[in-house]
């Protein structure tokens, strides 16, 4: 008795006790629900397992971009739903980027007004519910737009109205692909000669033009190719026929109410994450690179970013994970994604809570993932290298 | 205004042609913007009466939200027992309060008694039984919910946080993974998949015939994701601590839950008291969730109001006025968390 006491003053022994205990307690927790679970499922008449991915799911989903239709299995349910789950994060984050960058800087900008107006949004969106943002855009703003027969035109191709954006539709998709070659090659070349540049200035310390040549490849033939591919297929441009359009491709107000209530919102926390990194970067670099004689253009791009990116890639990883969690709220007007499509219609007709579940939440955990090891990989790319 | 401050003035906005030429293009945009919003919420308004008959076209129907001003604040809890969830909000803003004035020596004291008298007398109070009318969760709603959901959740939220932001620090091994997948896991997918998880999951994995109100799912829900994210800001709290804090504890003879509660915890959750009223603003953001399941908080009663016959067309109105309450609750505490901010730099010198 009084030598297990005696083992039980050793650390190392109480230590192991402890999480041992821990262990034990998560294991037997595990154990209790399980067994409630399959008591509670046996009761319910519901079989576990994956099978029901494979049978056929006899859902309507008003928005696909994967093959899906009607009679399509579960399984093909769910792809589709994560496909627009994707689409609507990616086009955000890009967005929000784009317009966080511009209040962030618009912030900081010296001129009075400009930056109270740019705070004055800050404030506006970070202290409301994204939620309201999602609801308000789809049915304050959307809702309010014109019926169909008296759609907004733009430029006579493309039309707003309460059934969303209807674009025009290439009559043939194929030409595109030439185009997109023609773009991942134009980068790919951007990639080499940057990377030649650098050789070549850390061997002569002269500068290449890779600022024109870089333009040129990445900007102006892409331009290029896009606009060759657009001349050279038809376009089903959408027609007003009775009380609808006809042709061209539905953008549903779902996605386009989502997207908008995402950027804004998004926008600005990244714009706060700009504002904070530029400020991060000491007064006494600016002033550095200014007394060796650097034009204020050529500071900000080789001094101020550089140093700046650092100090916002952490937070900016959180702000796009965010993008991708807070694509969820499209659940709220019925935008199919993976939460509304899987968790909601499939878990409806199958049942098969737990399964569906899991999946749902693997989706999130891997984008996830990937996107912080992406993160993760550029941070360190552009991480402070001491010598 | 004097004639320095107004030369001030005109070099701020007019100092060169360039800002010259920007400050006009901002302000033909703002009154392009501003001066029909103006008009609709305030000049063209209409105010009194009592039905949608007494409002002018043109301009906001502010009759509407008097009217429905009830239901903004308590849903569809009864009108005779209103009473009741005034009085539980006036005991937990003077609990609130009497914790913030108290003087060092009592806080403890006060923090405990609150912690153990308020949440269940709250939840009497609201619900009813023991001598008060049984209120269902079903017709609680509005404003009222949404405090109701950020308090309860929060209580859940921030001891599991700093237990778990504990554990991730521990120097046994299973003790943090634990931590860490816990975190990591809720910190990784959509709150809004955690409230259906809740709502679906939690009736299935507890024994047959115990039923759980589906409010309470709700709040278990965001509670355990909430405690993820406030373990994260206590952790930035413990490591801004010098080790030696501890390693003095510890040569003192505290045992760890001594040397955590009486020297680690005081100075760590000071540290972090900013960050985490930051979580609790996101809590209260993203308690709108809830709509998802049915229950009608503040937001979900303002979309729902959107259906009455009597009133339609009064999106704008119901908008804007949850919409502010949102941000008023939100900008006082963001404003709050920057003033503790502030404070704790100020003390840290």
């Amino acid at each position: 008795m009084t030598r297990a006491l005696a083992l039980l003053n050793d650390k190392r022994v109480r230590d192991v006790v402890y999480q041992a205990a821990l262990l034990l307690g998560l294991a037997a927790l595990t154990v209790f629900f399980v067994r409630n679970a399959s008591e509670n499922m046996v009761k319910a008449g519901i079989a576990s397992g994956f099978d029901f991915l494979w049978r056929n799911s006899g859902i309507d989903v008003p928005f696909v971009l994967t093959g899906y239709t009607r009679s399509s299995t579960v399984l093909d349910l769910f792809w589709a739903g994560v496909a627009n789950t994707m689409l609507v994060t990616v086009v955000a984050m890009v967005l929000a980027t784009a317009l966080g960058f511009l209040v962030g800087i618009a912030r900081l900008s010296s001129h009075w007004l400009l930056s109270t107006i740019a705070g004055a949004y800050i404030e506006f969106v970070r202290n409301i519910p994204l939620l309201f943002f999602v609801l308000f855009w789809y049915f304050g703003v959307i809702a309010a737009l014109p019926a169909p027969r008296d759609s907004v035109s733009v430029f006579g191709v493309a039309f707003l109205n309460n059934r969303g954006l209807t674009i025009p539709l290439p009559e043939a998709p194929a030409t595109f692909r030439w185009a997109v070659a023609a773009i991942l090659l134009s980068w790919i070349a951007q990639a080499l000669v940057a990377a030649w540049a650098r050789r070549r200035k850390e061997r002569t310390g002269q500068d290449a033009p890779v600022l024109a040549i870089g333009l040129g490849l990445v900007v102006v033939l892409p331009v290029l190719a896009v606009t060759w591919a657009s001349l050279a297929t038809g376009w089903d441009v959408p027609v007003l026929r009775g009380f609808n359009y006809r042709g061209g491709f539905v953008i549903i107000p779902e996605f386009v109410a989502l997207l908008a209530a995402l950027v804004t919102y998004t926008a600005g926390f990244i714009a706060e994450i700009v504002r904070g990194g530029i400020q991060a970067v000491p007064r006494g670099q600016t002033e550095a690179a200014a007394a060796l004689g650097l034009r204020p253009g050529r500071i900000l791009r080789l001094v101020t970013i550089p140093q700046a990116l650092r100090v916002m890639i952490p937070p900016m990883t959180n702000q796009y994970l965010n993008v991708l969690k807070n694509s969820s709220f499209g659940a709220a007007i019925a935008y199919p994604d993976v939460v509304s499509l899987f968790m909601g219609s499939a878990l409806n007709n199958t049942g098969q809570a737990i399964e569906i579940i899991a999946m749902t939440l693997a989706v999130y955990l891997v984008i996830g993932l990937a996107v912080s090891a992406f993160m993760n990989w550029y941070n360190a790319r552009i991480a402070l290298v001491t010598r | 205004m004097s004639a320095a401050s107004a030369s001030l003035w005109r070099q701020r906005l007019f100092g060169t042609p360039a800002t010259a030429v920007v400050t006009l293009l901002l302000a033909a945009a703002i009154a392009w913007l501003a001066i029909p919003i103006i008009r609709w919420a305030l000049i063209d308004a209409s105010w009194s009466g009592t039905t949608r008959a007494d409002c002018a076209a043109g301009g906001a129907c502010w009759v509407f939200v008097k009217a429905r001003f009830g239901q903004f604040m308590y849903g569809l809890y009864p009108q005779g027992e209103r009473w009741r969830a005034d009085l539980a909000g006036i005991l937990f803003a003077l609990a609130t309060a009497a914790i913030v004035l108290a003087p060092p020596r009592l806080r403890l004291k006060a923090v405990v008694a609150a912690l153990v008298v308020l949440p269940p007398l709250g939840i009497w109070l609201l619900a009813g039984g023991f001598g008060l009318r049984p209120v269902e969760t079903r017709e609680w709603g509005g404003l009222m919910l949404t405090l109701f959901i950020s308090v309860y959740a929060s209580l859940i939220a921030i001891p599991l946080g700093i237990l778990l932001a504990l554990g991730r620090q521990s120097q046994l091994k299973v003790v943090r993974l634990v931590s860490v997948l816990f975190i990591e896991f809720w910190r990784g997918v959509p709150i809004i998949a955690v409230i259906f998880l809740a709502s679906l999951l939690l009736p299935l994995i507890l024994p047959g015939g115990v039923g759980i109100d589906r409010l309470a799912r709700a709040v278990i829900g965001l509670g355990l994701v909430i405690a993820a994210y406030m373990a994260e800001a206590v952790r930035g709290g413990l490591q801004a601590l010098p080790p030696g804090q501890r390693e003095a504890a510890t040569a003192l003879g505290l045992t760890y839950w001594k040397a955590t509660g009486l020297i680690i915890l005081p100075q760590a959750l000071r540290i972090s008291l900013p960050a985490m009223t930051n979580e609790f603003i996101a809590l209260v953001k993203n308690t709108t969730l809830v709509l998802v399941v049915s229950i009608l908080d503040l937001l979900g009663i303002a979309q729902a109001s959107l259906a009455d016959p009597a009133w339609v067309g009064m999106n704008m109105e119901a908008y804007v006025f949850s919409g502010s309450i949102y941000w008023l609750i939100c900008f006082a505490l963001s404003r709050w968390s920057r003033h503790l901010e502030l404070l704790g730099r100020r003390q840290h010198r």
